[in-house]
């Protein structure tokens, strides 16, 4: 809400300077959003007298003025045409500057010298008006400054306004809360009516037939008006509150909109059927054309205006195209109601159109004020388009509003903020509300708020006003005792170990949107049933590529991986921890923690002591090895058991332990890399953080150090391509059983030494047992066993060479 | 001639034995095994003797002048590393690194937050993203017709399910497993449809609660500004203004001395010299009533803060979408 500060001077005293006011109304929660100065830059305008008016000699739409400014006559050229000999203008001589910065200079227009130009309104900033030159009232002096002269000087204070607080949405509503904050009282504004004989009964009638939705309607007549250009200072107001000037009586309403917050609407009374105004529901399906030429469809829920065969408005929000105010009216009827909030919102929800008046209805305006705004409106429509009001007013007003009472207990006030008030000065401050206080004991307040405090309903709204007032500065800062009860979420502590692991690592952790293009299930090759593919969708989405709940971090981190790509960094370990939504069966999705991690580029870059060297499968398996090492998840199950989302069928593995999947690694599949548009090969690291932390170990159970020695023997084993590593390793495992202490691969050989189908397995173990010293007999009785079961159940054989069997 | 070669051997060894400087082995390297060298003159009267004689000498005096020579290279090994050693280390050389990695800021921001209320006590705990109407609005005392709604543009799953637009669904979803006292922050990832310079449609924040008998304004205000204080800089000024919000009564906005030009007045304090960093308020009665506490036996406060702001004011990054973008040259720097 924008306002003039002479505006508010008119309702209330002020002496501060505008930033202190601004300061006053944000420390009491009307926040000063922004301070802005008007008319500025104006007093170098003069205001001068036209003496003559010449024909250009050369250019038919150009006329060269003579103008006196009190100290000389200058000659400027000129282009408008709303000119005449004997009017005041402002006059720009030639070294000012006006408000936009632009300089005035002497020139020649088509060889006539210009000694300075004459000014429209908007080439000054005062409105948005470029018909013509602006015409100054004939009571001021040629020379005077023109920013004195039509005190021009002003501050336009934009607040911003809390929904609660709509009474605050008009100049009076400001000005009242000035008043209570600086210990002032308000001057209401003028209205002074002077009635014609004839009674507007006999001229009008009002029906309400839904009084739930309107239970206010008042309207009053004015006859003989001539519809023209509002005056100039109502335009400039307007102008800085924003709304833009029509007609003196459209301006006129919208004046006392933004002055009293009243919504008015006024009708060209001869267009209404029947001299009658019903206000009833709409019916299904019904078509209605607002001011702004909508055709727009109703329904029963909607509330109308009509006259006595059509709709005339929609009620609280907008007027009609045919009943408007035109030109040629010559008597307008002036509605100003009260309309149930709630039907109003819902309607201007419905229809998506909201306006200064729905704004301030679907809240709740003053409904004690409805007829003191008709009047100001009637008396300023006879001041500025001239007319005669009809005798009286219609006010449909059959329940009228009373306060409600409010129990305040100075005690409680004082416990809820920590304070330490006396009950006077309770009373002092409410008061300065406008609100009606009776001292029912020492401590007991009941409290009638007035209408148009429609916030005010219980006792914790009456403290927050106490609050305010005192100012929330000035309440003593405490420390609560804190009781703790409650225990972090238990994910959090693991989550924190996990990413703290990875971050080590060398990981960068990123975070991407949880929305994604449902488009990413067909990239990944997700499978029709997957749930990776029963997304939950956004109804109102702000693209479609942000238009499902992720069912993968997989999209994320690619899409990452790829910007990062284009933009030259190539090498890279990211990981995300975050939800994924799982569409149920209940209404709201399963939410699923899950750690995806991808690597891609170089491992290590080149360094002056190493190679650089690309990323292989092998890499990011180790990283799901230690992540898992770490939580105690000991010797996981990397194994192949199904095509994977997003991995590549030949490069990708399922991490399981004790029967459960918890996880899988893999090389990004040429699908999902074409799909996100990522060049280079990546690899992709997923953990169900909910399926593996039932096994996660967070007590480490200690076992006794070694006593005895151990023994370590290599072997090289030549074995088919084929087999797998982890098979060898169950055989050693199973022959030495716990005399083995470790396994290791430390080299893996396929190449001419060997047969083509064949790889040679260089293994490390070492032999310990924990009650004794193990004899050189003992181990290599157990040693040859392995060998020969080797040799039995998969064919292996030991490879001849320097490694062989030799420690 | 055996003989002479053998203590030709030994003098050679003994005197190299004595050799320190790289110009010293030179000498010696020429005067035993250098073109007229001691032995290479002796190898060259070979032909002089018997055949008899010949080959044991020979191979004796080859055996020498590999013996030599070898001990030659080592000496001169040792020499250069010792040079290598004394005078070539270059210690600007890179170090070997380990790569090293970072938390993503706003999860640094979080943390930080929440270290500070948890060592005041609260507990953290996390709930739901996707999330009923009725714990997004309806419980917070904001009905489907009301208009603080409009404050808060929302992302709709169904008529009932949402995408929450705040942490405050958290007070509710606490407040109805337990009974007071309640000391809770929950941090998390919060929706709403917009996006620009300052605003991503997902974004996060932390909301705070605390319920128990006596619980007052103050207290709010001295929590907080001890949050503050630990947040920013201990001697940061803070203030408390009314704000609006339908599950708080009274609420109060905190602003915080605008840290880029210490509340002298600039662009990204709209010269205000203050900046809003927190939305609190003591817990409605109503809210009370809804999770059935009863609000005349017990009272509180609750609070929330965009962790991006923060993040923003503390480390002057001035676009929110760097966040989710994840450039890793952005990354790095946190």
């Amino acid at each position: 809400m924008r306002v003039g500060l002479n505006w508010l001077k008119e309702f209330v005293d002020i002496h501060q300077t505008p930033a202190e006011v601004a300061e006053v109304l944000t420390m009491a929660g009307l926040e000063v959003e922004g301070l802005e100065r008007k008319g500025q830059n104006l007093s170098d305008v003069t205001v001068s007298r036209i003496l003559d008016i010449k024909p250009h000699p050369r250019a038919d739409r150009l006329s060269i003025c003579q103008l006196a400014t009190g100290r000389q006559e200058v000659s400027v050229v000129c282009g408008a045409l709303n000119i005449s000999k004997g009017d005041l203008v402002p006059l720009a001589l030639p070294g000012t500057r006006l408000p936009d910065g632009t300089p005035i200079k002497e020139s020649r227009i088509r060889g006539e010298v210009s000694h300075g130009m004459l000014l429209a309104e908007d080439e000054m900033g005062l409105t948005d008006d470029h018909s013509g030159i602006m015409i100054l009232p004939d009571d001021l002096t040629p020379g005077q400054s023109l920013s004195e002269a039509m005190d021009l000087e002003d501050w336009v204070l934009e607040v911003t306004l809390t929904p609660n607080r709509i009474d605050c949405a008009s100049v009076l509503g400001i000005a009242r809360e000035i008043a209570a904050l600086t210990n002032k009282t308000t001057t209401m504004p003028e209205v002074h009516i002077e009635e014609s004989t004839a009674p507007i009964e006999d001229l009008a009638s009002v029906t309400v037939l839904d009084t739930h939705g309107c239970p206010r309607y008042t309207a009053g007549l004015v006859d003989q008006v001539k519809i023209g250009p509002s005056p100039f200072w109502m335009r400039y107001r307007l102008h800085m509150s924003g709304i833009r000037a029509i007609n003196n009586v459209v301006d006129i309403t919208n004046y006392v909109l933004m002055e009293l917050g009243q919504p008015l609407h006024a009708f060209d009374y001869h267009r209404l059927a029947g001299r009658k105004i019903v206000v009833k529901r709409a019916e299904n399906g019904q078509a209605f054309t607002t001011l702004d030429g909508q055709l727009r469809e109703l329904d029963d829920q909607t509330l109308m205006i009509c006259d006595g065969e059509r709709a005339v408005a929609l009620a609280g929000i907008m007027g009609g195209l045919n009943s408007e105010i035109t030109p040629d009216s010559t008597t307008v009827l002036v509605e100003s109601a009260y309309f149930d909030p709630i039907m109003i919102r819902r309607a201007s929800k419905r229809l998506s159109l909201s306006t200064e008046a729905s704004y301030r209805f679907e809240r709740g305006i003053d409904i004690g004020g409805v007829d003191r705004a008709l009047r100001r409106s009637l008396m300023l429509i006879a001041q500025l388009a001239g007319g005669s009001i009809a005798k009286g007013i219609i006010d449909c007003y059959p329940g009228p509003w009373s306060a409600p009472r409010i129990m305040l207990r100075v005690e409680r006030a004082n416990e809820v903020l920590g304070t330490n008030i006396g009950t006077r000065e309770i009373i002092h401050h409410l008061s300065s509300l406008g609100m009606t206080v009776t001292e029912l004991d020492q401590s007991h307040l009941e409290v009638r708020p007035p209408s148009f405090r429609v916030d005010i309903t219980r006792e914790a709204d009456l403290i927050e006003e106490v609050a305010r007032l005192i100012g929330y500065d000035n309440i003593p800062v405490t420390l609560p005792a804190i009781r703790s009860t409650e225990e972090d979420t238990p994910e959090l502590a693991l989550r924190d170990r996990i990413k703290a692991l990875l971050v080590g690592m060398g990981f960068l952790e990123i975070v991407t949107y949880s929305f994604i293009s449902p488009q990413s299930a067909e990239i990944l090759g997700v499978q029709g049933h997957s749930h990776l593919r029963s997304f939950v969708r956004l109804r109102n989405p702000l693209s479609r590529d942000q238009s499902v709940m992720r069912t993968s971090l997989i999209p994320g981190l690619v899409s990452t991986a790829r910007l990062n790509s284009l933009r030259g960094q190539n090498d890279m370990r990211i990981f995300e921890w975050g939800k994924i939504y799982l569409k149920g069966d209940g209404e709201l999705p399963r939410e699923k923690q899950v750690l995806t991690a991808l690597i891609s580029g170089m491992v290590s870059s080149q360094e002056w002591y190493r190679m650089p060297r690309e990323v292989d499968f092998f890499d990011i398996k180790g990283i799901a090895e230690d992540i898992l090492d770490v939580l105690g998840i000991e010797e996981p199950e990397f194994k192949r058991n199904g095509p994977k989302e997003g991995l590549d069928p030949d490069e990708y593995a399922g991490i399981f332990y004790s029967a459960s999947e918890i996880g899988s690694i893999g090389k990004v599949s040429r699908n999902t890399m074409e799909g996100f548009g990522l060049q280079r090969d990546a690899y992709l690291l997923e953990l169900d953080i909910e399926a593996l932390s039932p096994f996660v170990k967070s007590v480490r159970e200690f076992k006794p150090l070694a006593k005895f020695p151990s023994v370590t023997r290599d072997i090289s084993i030549v074995v088919n391509r084929s087999i797998e590593t982890a098979t060898l390793l169950d055989i050693v495992k199973g022959m030495g059983k716990e005399l083995i202490e470790s396994v290791n691969i430390f080299d893996v050989y396929q190449g001419k030494q060997i047969g083509k189908e064949e790889k040679a397995l260089a293994i490390r173990i070492d032999y310990r047992s924990r009650q004794r010293t193990l004899t050189d007999e003992e181990v290599n009785r157990i040693h040859e066993g392995i060998i020969e079961e080797i040799r039995r159940r998969i064919g292996g054989r030991l490879r001849e060479g320097p490694r062989n069997g030799t420690p | 001639m055996k003989d002479e070669l053998l203590e030709l051997k030994t003098r050679a060894l003994e005197e190299l034995k004595s050799v320190t400087e790289n110009p010293q082995l030179e000498e010696w390297r020429k005067r035993y095994l250098g073109r007229r060298g001691h032995l290479t003159l002796l190898l060259k009267r070979l032909p002089e003797l018997s055949k008899g004689e010949r080959p044991p000498i020979g191979k004796l005096a080859n055996e020498a002048k590999e013996e030599l020579s070898r001990e030659f290279q080592s000496k001169l090994d040792s020499l250069s590393a010792r040079e290598e050693d004394e005078s070539f280390l270059d210690v600007t050389l890179p170090g070997r690194r380990t790569p090293r990695g970072h938390w993503h800021p706003i999860t640094q921001t979080t943390e930080q937050i929440c270290a500070i209320f948890s060592r005041l006590g609260f507990a953290v705990v996390e709930g739901p993203e996707v999330e009923l109407d009725y714990y997004n609005f309806e419980a917070l005392n904001m009905p489907k017709d009301h208009p603080a709604r409009d404050m808060q543009d929302t992302f709709y799953i169904s008529d009932n399910v949402v995408l929450r637009t705040h942490t405050s669904p958290m007070q509710i979803r606490v407040m109805e497993k337990q009974l007071p006292p309640v000391s809770i922050v929950a941090p998390g990832k919060v929706y709403r449809p917009d996006s620009d310079i300052s605003h991503t449609p997902m974004f996060h924040q932390v909301e705070g609660l605390l319920v128990d008998k006596g619980v007052s304004f103050g207290d709010l205000k001295g929590t907080l500004t001890t949050f503050v204080h630990q947040m920013f800089d201990p001697d940061t000024k803070l203030r408390f203004r009314p704000g609006f919000f339908p599950f708080t009564e009274p609420s109060a906005e905190v602003d915080i001395q605008c840290v880029i030009c210490k509340g002298e007045g600039c662009r990204t304090c709209s010269y205000t010299g203050w900046l809003e960093i927190l939305g609190s308020g003591m817990v409605d009665p109503e809210v009370f009533k809804i999770v059935g506490y009863d609000p005349e036996d017990i009272s509180g406060f609750a609070f929330g803060m965009g962790v991006e702001r923060i993040a923003m004011l503390k480390s002057g990054v001035d676009d929110i979408r760097l966040f989710f973008e994840n450039d890793i040259r952005f990354l790095r720097q946190f």
